[in-house]
């Protein structure tokens, strides 16, 4: 529930990045459906250098692995968190549980697919803001 | 990084048994699976034979009849994912592999019943390692043992009469990614495999082992160290300024930065052929590590290379590097078909080989001369020619993705990554004298970025967008005739989709392959426009096609079941607005035609 808190709080702040609600850091911020953070630029890398791509699809639309843009949806930041880091073998999902690279950047991760998920950020290829 | 082949899991008694069964030696060891070859009822090899050829002599089904061609019989493998390559038949028996987890089943011709089957236990983590699709291109068999290569890397000898277990080896470390699709390859003595993981770092190598015990007997690495490499300095070739020179000391060390090598790839998932004539096993060798070249400065040796060695010791006779410091991953494990024929109005023993990165190569297989490298899609960009003194690609500053530099995506870049072909097998027709290649017919955009190496995890580099050639038929494949002695497309048949599938020729004059929709096609070998007969099977076929004949009456197989590379591989553009929401690209289409399922579909002419 507390992320969908922050969430909302997150939507808000959609293109006006100024307007953090409340003192509560958003999940991300974006201008222009492209320019984000640090963190959520952080997101991007960790995405792009762990080749997600090559089974969720370079706009995360899915191919022999599902849509995150749908998936993220439907998962829980725990739920997100525990298949990527145990993956789901049976269904070819990697574990990168004993990939630092990304544990150490799950948050910034989530942030990047929630907010591909949300619409927010409207291509996958992301910069900083200016 | 070092992994080594060692036997694993031996009884004793199965051991012992298998020791005194090599004692006979090297000449016969060949025989066996000789004679197999040279009765053309069976289909005893992968190609069927060991040039690789993909051609047979039975002609009941022609060109006159092939028409009336209908369903003899089909067999469900029960997996889902790509099937590649295809089962073996020997002496009425038939031979039938899937993908992970590589079931094997031995069928009855006679009844089609199964008569065993063989199911390893695999850790189901290397599924994930095998990112994107858990292929496997079939089985190899000789003197009564059945070869599977599983994906774990595991390379298991069977008795073809029971299915029961003879020796195992381990070939490579899948947690670190090397894992295996390719079909393992009897030639004399050996079963000759590879390594799978150029999108994990993993280090290329070809490995044989004793086809009686699976103790390894050598093993040559694709990169590194002259001895670890199998090469001999002084007398490995390599073509050098119009002829051939040796490729003198460290010749792959001094083409690296540090030690990039032992992560560089050069991975070896192709089909190999062998020249019993000289002792000379041929194969290429796939992309460097990683997919970003401004990462790793040099020719990257010897990656994307096409490899002559002494079946015996594994020593290097010659080498040619097609793509030096390869910026688009064309990857180069395509196979190497031997034929004897004209190269430019000289009868020449040539070695054919359609690369990835869209030229189609004349090499005299005997020396290691470059004679003919030309393009055989005339959408091919990325380089307008081949230097034929240097050997070298001349290479267009506007599709080079070094020059572009990391993050910054490189467009219309003509092939793709996977390819003018993949590794669907070509076939020779020796009364046409030309080859049947099933081809690709896609472009891409592509964005090298900045990684690190973390073992065991993925390795790539790149984001990749891929699109059916711009400016063409809107279809992404074709079917194309070539003669390679010139170097010419002689006729090219359009397909909507990547033409993903091992093409067969018979003496009957057919030429025969499947398409990703489905469709088993067969079309006269003297005009490729005449499709004279086709069948939709169950699933898209990314299969190659066999044959073989049973109680007098001709049978014409091929798996179905779509997947590998083919089936997934296009991603939507980096750049395009709001595409996240659904598949996007040139096989978006494909799920309006086929869904996933493997099956194997036999066609004969009615009584």
């Amino acid at each position: 529930m507390k992320y969908a808190m922050l969430l909302c709080a997150a939507l808000m702040i959609v293109g006006s990045p100024s307007h953090a609600a409340d003192g509560q850091k958003p999940l991300y911020t974006v201008v222009d459906g492209n320019k984000v953070d640090p963190n959520t630029l952080k997101g991007f890398h960790t995405w792009r250098a762990a080749a997600c791509d090559r089974c969720h699809g370079a706009n995360q639309e899915g191919m022999v692995g599902p849509s995150l843009i749908e998936s993220l949806k439907v998962l829980t930041k725990e739920q997100f968190v525990q298949t990527v880091r145990d993956g789901r073998q049976d269904k070819g999902m990697v574990s990168f549980g004993n990939n630092p690279r990304v544990m150490d950047n799950i948050d910034a991760l989530y942030a990047y697919l929630k907010g591909r998920s949300d619409g927010a950020i409207t291509q996958s290829k992301v910069q900083p803001i200016e | 990084m070092e992994r080594s082949g060692t036997p694993a899991r031996f009884a004793p008694t199965v051991l012992a048994t298998a020791l005194a069964f090599a004692l006979p030696g090297v000449a016969q060891a060949n025989a066996d699976l000789e004679s197999k070859i040279a009765n053309p009822k069976n289909w005893a090899m992968q190609a069927g034979d060991m040039f690789n050829q993909r051609y047979s002599k039975l002609k009941q089904i022609n060109v006159s009849n092939v028409g009336k061609l209908q369903v003899a019989w089909t067999f469900s493998t029960g997996v889902l994912r790509g099937h590649e390559g295809s089962p073996l038949v020997i002496d009425g028996m038939m031979y039938l592999h899937t993908p992970f987890p590589n079931k094997v089943f031995a069928l009855d011709l006679d009844t089609q019943k199964i008569v065993w089957r063989y199911e390893p236990k695999q850790d189901p983590s290397v599924i994930a390692q095998m990112c994107c699709d858990t292929v496997n291109r079939g089985l190899a068999y000789a003197e009564g043992k059945i070869f599977l290569q599983q994906a774990d890397s595991t390379l298991v000898a069977l008795d073809a009469k029971s299915g029961k277990v003879l020796w195992s080896a381990v070939n490579g470390d899948p947690k670190l990614g090397a894992v295996n699709t390719n079909a393992p390859h009897v030639f004399g003595d050996k079963v000759l495999t590879g390594i799978s993981g150029g999108e994990w770092g993993v280090r290329g190598f070809v490995a044989a082992y004793d086809m009686n015990t699976g103790k390894q007997v050598w093993k040559a690495y694709s990169t590194g160290p002259d001895n670890e490499m199998l090469m001999d300095p002084d007398k490995t070739m390599t073509w050098t300024d119009g002829k051939m020179a040796p490729v003198g000391k460290d010749s792959s060390l001094k083409t690296w930065k540090g030690d990039q090598w032992k992560t560089g790839g050069g991975t070896t998932w192709g089909w190999y052929s062998y020249d019993k004539a000289t002792n000379t096993v041929y194969y290429g060798t796939g992309n460097p590590s990683t997919w970003n070249p401004s990462q790793r400065p040099g020719d990257n040796k010897w990656s994307m290379t096409i490899m002559a060695r002494d079946m015996t010791t594994g020593m290097a006779k010659w080498v040619y590097q097609m793509t030096p410091h390869d910026e688009w991953d064309f990857d180069g494990i395509n196979e190497m078909i031997l034929a004897d024929i004209d190269v430019k109005g000289k009868p020449t023993k040539a070695l054919v080989h359609f690369d990835r990165n869209g030229f189609g190569y004349t090499l005299d297989r005997t020396t290691g001369a470059l004679l003919v490298a030309e393009k055989y899609d005339p959408q091919v960009n990325w380089a307008t020619h081949v230097d034929m003194k240097t050997g070298r690609p001349q290479v267009v500053a506007k599709y080079s993705t070094q020059a572009g530099g990391p993050d910054v995506n490189v467009k219309g870049i003509c092939p793709a990554a996977l390819g003018s072909k993949d590794q669907q097998p070509a076939s020779f027709d020796p009364n046409t004298k030309l080859f049947y290649v099933p081809t690709n017919h896609v472009c891409m955009d592509y964005e090298p970025f900045q990684v690190d190496y973390v073992a065991g995890q993925p390795y790539v580099g790149a984001t990749l967008s891929m699109f059916p050639a711009p400016n063409s038929h809107g279809g992404m494949g074709n079917f194309i005739t070539w003669d390679a002695g010139k170097g010419k497309i002689v006729q090219s048949k359009p397909e909507k989709f990547s033409v993903w599938s091992g093409s067969l020729n018979t003496a009957g004059g057919l030429s025969c392959f499947g398409t990703l929709e489905g469709y088993l096609k067969c079309v006269d070998a003297k005009d490729i426009n005449k499709e004279l007969y086709k069948f939709k099977t169950p699933s898209g076929i990314i299969g190659n096609v066999f044959t073989y004949e049973h109680k007098g009456k001709q049978y014409l197989g091929v798996f179905s079941g779509i997947g590998g590379w083919a089936g997934i591989g296009m991603a939507a553009g980096l750049e395009k607005a709001n595409e996240g929401l659904g598949a996007v690209g040139g096989y978006r289409e494909l799920a309006d035609y086929t869904q996933l399922g493997g099956s194997l579909t036999v066609f004969a002419l009615p009584n």
